[in-house]
């Protein structure tokens, strides 16, 4: 237990830091030590021991506590961190199931810069949400963090989507050129990622309402925060504007298409930038 | 083992066409060819290698003087095929032994092809050795030699790039580029315009990609029909073109068209329907079927012969520079082969020398044991100097052998073997 407690962030961090140099590396070079399955092999370990790392240094110092009634994430330091682990989940499943796939070089980044604002808000100001442990809280903490993943990792999709597209359009791919993966992979796992993320978010808004309206054990109850509070309107306006995207994407035939499918995604990522913006700037749930 | 290998043939390197078709083999036509060979030569092995652009004759034995002259072999190439010897002559190449190996392994690794790198050639030289198996069960000789060269060749494969890019038409238009646009190919709806070879060659790739839904639309409905045949396709008629395109998901277009076919106009309709679907146009055609400014448009990919070309020209570019370190491979496998070869044809002839010592030994000492009293520590002393005496006595003239691999290695066993009276 001594030697887990030594796990610092430097530990994940540089992990994932190392598995984006071996992904740079395939647009340097295909020969050996880097060839394919050694350099994949290599990386999957790196990205396992980072998110090994991640998660013993979340449960035991970022303030992530695991018991009967669920999971809590102490603070924004944690709410960070915790987004930067299932996006670094979500980029092993890849680099497992869709070898070569690419998609890391604009994950990892993503990961490391979300480690980096974590270290900008410092481990300190507990969510108040923490000391309510209600099903609710549970709810609402849970799906935002994993809403808040998926957008990212839609955009993520969108962003690269472009590029492939670019890519094809200009006729710059070559039998031994970096691949990414196909314009049809990156256009359905947007799709899915704009479905799932409205889902949660829906999810994270309803269940903040009702954390607002239903009394509690603790100090949230009836009006504890005002309907025309900011954090509550651009809450309702991201969704809104998910569900519409989705819809948007669902019943209108061309914007299942292509590109229009990675501008959705790549608008909602700013919305949802925006909306983390203005909760942290009310100081909602601290 | 002793591997005496021989080659006559020819390939692309040194004869024309003219001469390689002359000598060209149909797999129906190496079994009577073969049979007659070991109807002359019957202790020795034989294999032939045909393809299009090369005929190759192998044979191998454990004496040189089982084998037949390099010009018994023209001879038998030019009798099967109905040919004067002097017809052919020119154009042939012949190696022996150590550089007959390293032929095969070069052939086998397609080193030696006319497209360096494709993979065709393994399959054939696979095929060749089957054939050989077939027209005689018992070929260990070559077996060794053409599994080796197997081997080497997926080896090749295997540590370098070489196989890795694809250098024609149509195997980078499907193999590379399709598969950056679409994920799978099986729930694709594929567009053949006009039914010529480069359609068939390029469907071909499409089909081993999971292509299933193929429509085929020619001004000549009968061609267009055959070539469906072949792939399980669709014909529809062109009148239908229009509703053909906008249910496309891929179009390849191979028309002899002096004309475009698809006009920037009639897109514009065709596009009005896809809702905006994206497109993968492959105009293989010359003069092109499709309007360049059709590439223009958002989820249009539009690829020519011209842009392929030039990926091809890269790619084959590319696998040069792989050269190398393939060569240095089939260069270091060679000498490994020969290596192990020398130990296999040794081994025989070091056991029966060991054994032939140790008779001697056994009868010295048993001499020596009777006319002495000696206690059973001085007999066990006496037993381990004379073992010694015959391992140091050995050990100079067997390190000889087995150090030497090169082409004196078999005089020296033949010495070795005359010198202490050792049979074959």
């Amino acid at each position: 237990m001594d030697s887990l407690n030594k796990i610092s962030i430097t530990c994940f961090a540089a992990s994932y830091f190392v598995a984006l140099i071996l992904e740079l590396s395939r647009l340097l070079t295909k020969a050996e030590p880097f060839a394919s399955p050694w350099r994949r092999a290599l990386k999957i370990g790196f990205v396992s021991a980072g998110l090994f790392a991640h998660s013993v240094y979340l449960v035991l110092h970022g303030g992530v506590s695991l018991n009967v009634q669920g999971i809590w994430l102490g603070n924004w330091f944690t709410w960070c961190l915790a987004t930067s682990w299932l996006l670094g989940a979500a980029y092993l499943w890849m680099a497992i199931r869709k070898h070569e796939s690419g998609v890391g070089l604009f994950l990892l980044p993503l990961m490391l810069v979300l480690i980096w604002i974590g270290l900008q808000f410092g481990n300190a100001n507990q969510f108040t949400a923490s000391n309510a442990r209600t099903a609710w809280n549970m709810i609402h903490g849970a799906s935002l963090l994993l809403g808040t993943a998926m957008v990212t990792l839609g955009c993520t999709f969108g962003i690269v989507y472009l590029i492939q597209a670019k890519r094809l359009k200009q006729k710059t791919i070559s039998s031994g050129a970096f691949r990414l993966p196909s314009l049809e992979w990156l256009q359905q796992s947007s799709e899915r990622s704009l479905l799932v993320s409205t889902i949660l978010m829906g999810m994270g808004l309803i269940s903040g309402i009702a954390i607002n309206q239903v009394p509690g054990d603790g100090q949230m109850g009836v009006g504890v925060i005002a309907w025309s509070n900011p954090v509550i309107w651009t809450s309702g306006v991201l969704f809104l504007w998910l569900l519409v995207a989705t819809l948007f994407n669902l019943f209108y035939r061309p914007a299942r298409q292509g590109r229009k499918v990675a501008y959705l995604v790549m608008a909602s990522f700013l919305f949802l930038v925006l909306e983390l913006a203005i909760v942290w700037w009310v100081g909602h749930a601290t | 083992m002793n591997v005496n290998l021989q080659i006559v043939g020819c390939s692309h390197h040194q004869s024309n066409v003219s001469v390689r078709e002359k000598l060209a083999f149909t797999p129906q036509q190496v079994a009577p060819f073969l049979k007659a060979y070991y109807d002359q030569f019957p202790q020795s092995e034989a294999v032939l290698l045909s393809t299009c652009n090369r005929t190759e004759f192998y044979v191998a034995g454990k004496e040189p003087s089982l084998l037949p002259s390099q010009d018994e072999m023209i001879s038998l190439l030019a009798a099967e095929r109905g040919l004067k010897i002097g017809d052919i002559e020119q154009g042939l190449f012949s190696y022996r032994d150590r550089e007959a190996i390293r032929h095969l392994f070069f052939v086998t690794a397609s080193l030696d092809s006319m497209v360096i790198g494709e993979t065709q050639i393994l399959a054939q030289v696979k095929q060749a050795y089957q054939l050989a198996v077939e027209s005689n069960q018992s070929i260990p000789l070559t077996h060794h030699v053409f599994q080796s060269a197997i081997r080497v060749a997926r080896r090749v494969s295997n540590e370098t790039d070489l196989h890795s890019t694809r250098v024609s038409v149509p195997s980078v238009a499907i193999g590379v580029l399709a598969k950056q646009i679409f994920e799978r190919l099986d729930n694709k709806k594929i567009l053949i315009l006009g039914a010529g070879d480069m359609a068939e060659e390029t469907l071909r790739y499409v089909v081993d990609e999971g292509g299933r839904d193929v429509v085929v639309i020619n001004r000549t409905t009968a061609t267009a029909e055959k070539l469906a045949a072949k792939f399980n396709g669709r014909v529809v008629p062109w009148s239908d073109l229009q509703r053909a395109l906008v249910a496309a998901d891929l179009i390849i277009s191979t028309t002899g068209a002096t004309e475009p076919v698809v006009t920037s106009a009639l897109f514009e309709v065709v596009e009005r329907a896809r809702g905006e679907k994206p497109l993968f146009i492959l105009d293989l055609a010359v003069p092109r079927d499709f309007e360049s400014e059709i590439g223009d448009r958002t989820n249009v990919y539009l690829y020519t012969l011209d842009d392929l070309q030039r990926e091809c020209e890269r790619n084959m570019q590319s696998r040069k520079s792989h050269l190398a370190k393939a060569e240095l491979i089939l260069e270091q496998e060679t000498d490994s082969f020969l290596v192990d070869a020398a130990r296999r044809s040794s081994g025989a002839t070091i056991a029966q020398l060991k054994l032939q010592a140790d008779e001697v030994k056994e009868v010295e000492l048993k001499r020596l044991m009777n006319k002495l009293d000696l206690t059973p520590a001085q007999r066990q002393e006496i037993e381990y100097s004379f073992n010694r005496l015959v391992n140091k006595i050995l050990h100079p003239p067997l390190k000889s052998l087995q150090e030497d691999t090169g082409e004196s290695h078999h005089g020296l066993l033949d010495a070795l073997k005359r010198l202490f009276q050792l049979g074959d």
